[in-house]
């Protein structure tokens, strides 16, 4: 029995490690090479959201193969970045509501579908369906930006960028994913 | 699920997208054998082709379609053939190897 709960403890740490860690990554390279590129192409868009949001990918990406499991895996690394960009200010009400709408909807939408009757999560003799994910995507998303932009009273093109950053990043991160197993299948690796 | 597992599923999905953009170098045959294939490794590490032929995905398949797919998998690299077991034994090839 003790067995069985540490070696649960220890998987979860793991996966809380590694989806916390490729949030980092994806919120790190989102913000710090394609904003900048994007602020080059688009010098006229002044919000501060980003069109191309990698770390939306992760979340959804999280929710499809952890369920539940993956709000903890998002916690840290979620909470890391709102104090990246807001410092103590990620303390405010505002902002731990919008922590809780990015780590908790995307395991909520994938639950409410299962309730539904369409279970995506992973399974024996299941094949995976990529455009269903992407569709997923785009309801988490669309739930998220309603919710965070409406915490956050931003305005009306801020929704929509939201809407745009996260769908182009969820297909972008895959695109990369698929890019990388491709590659590495190649090297026989 | 172990994380070995988690990786396959992330793949799989993967695999499919590659398909769906017309990237992949699998036939549909194939995909589902090397989906059946990563089912079964998942629990047992090498996979026996008797259980394969048995999966619900390939219940449709013929026999000298299954074996075509099967060696193909072999020369592409996503299936290996147990090296420390009698025939019929293959192991799935996954980027953590």
């Amino acid at each position: 029995m003790a067995t069985e709960t540490t070696g649960a403890v220890l998987r979860l740490t793991k996966e809380t490690g590694i989806v916390s860690l490729a949030y980092l990554i994806a919120f790190f390279v989102t913000f710090e090479i394609l904003m900048p590129v994007q602020a080059l192409f688009f010098p006229d868009f002044t919000s501060r959201a980003s069109l191309l949001f990698l770390p939306h990918g992760v979340r959804v990406l999280a929710a499809w193969l952890l369920g539940w499991r993956s709000i903890l895996g998002l916690l840290p690394g979620v909470i890391f970045v709102f104090f990246y960009m807001a410092g103590w200010g990620a303390l405010a009400p505002s902002r731990l509501a919008a922590i809780a709408v990015a780590v908790t909807i995307p395991a909520l939408v994938f639950q409410l579908l299962r309730l539904l009757g369409r279970d995506l999560s992973p399974a024996t003799g299941r094949s995976p369906c990529w455009l269903c994910i992407l569709g997923v995507g785009l309801v988490i998303s669309l739930l998220s930006s309603l919710l965070t932009n409406y915490i956050f009273g931003s305005a009306p093109e801020d929704y929509i960028a939201y809407l745009i950053g996260d769908v182009f990043g969820l297909f972008f991160l895959m695109l990369i994913l698929m890019l990388i197993f491709r590659s590495l299948r190649r090297y026989h690796i | 699920m172990s994380e070995i597992s988690k990786l396959t599923e992330l793949r799989k999905l993967l695999l499919n997208m590659e398909q769906s953009m017309g990237l992949q170098d699998l036939s549909t045959v194939e995909r589902d054998v090397y989906y059946a294939a990563s089912d079964h490794a998942v629990h047992v590490g090498a996979v026996k082709t008797t259980l394969l032929q048995d999966h619900a995905l390939l219940a449709n398949v013929s026999r000298p379609t299954f074996f075509r797919a099967l060696k193909s998998l072999q020369g592409k690299g996503y299936l290996e053939q147990c090296k420390n077991s009698v025939r019929g034994y293959y192991i799935v090839k996954t980027p953590t190897r």
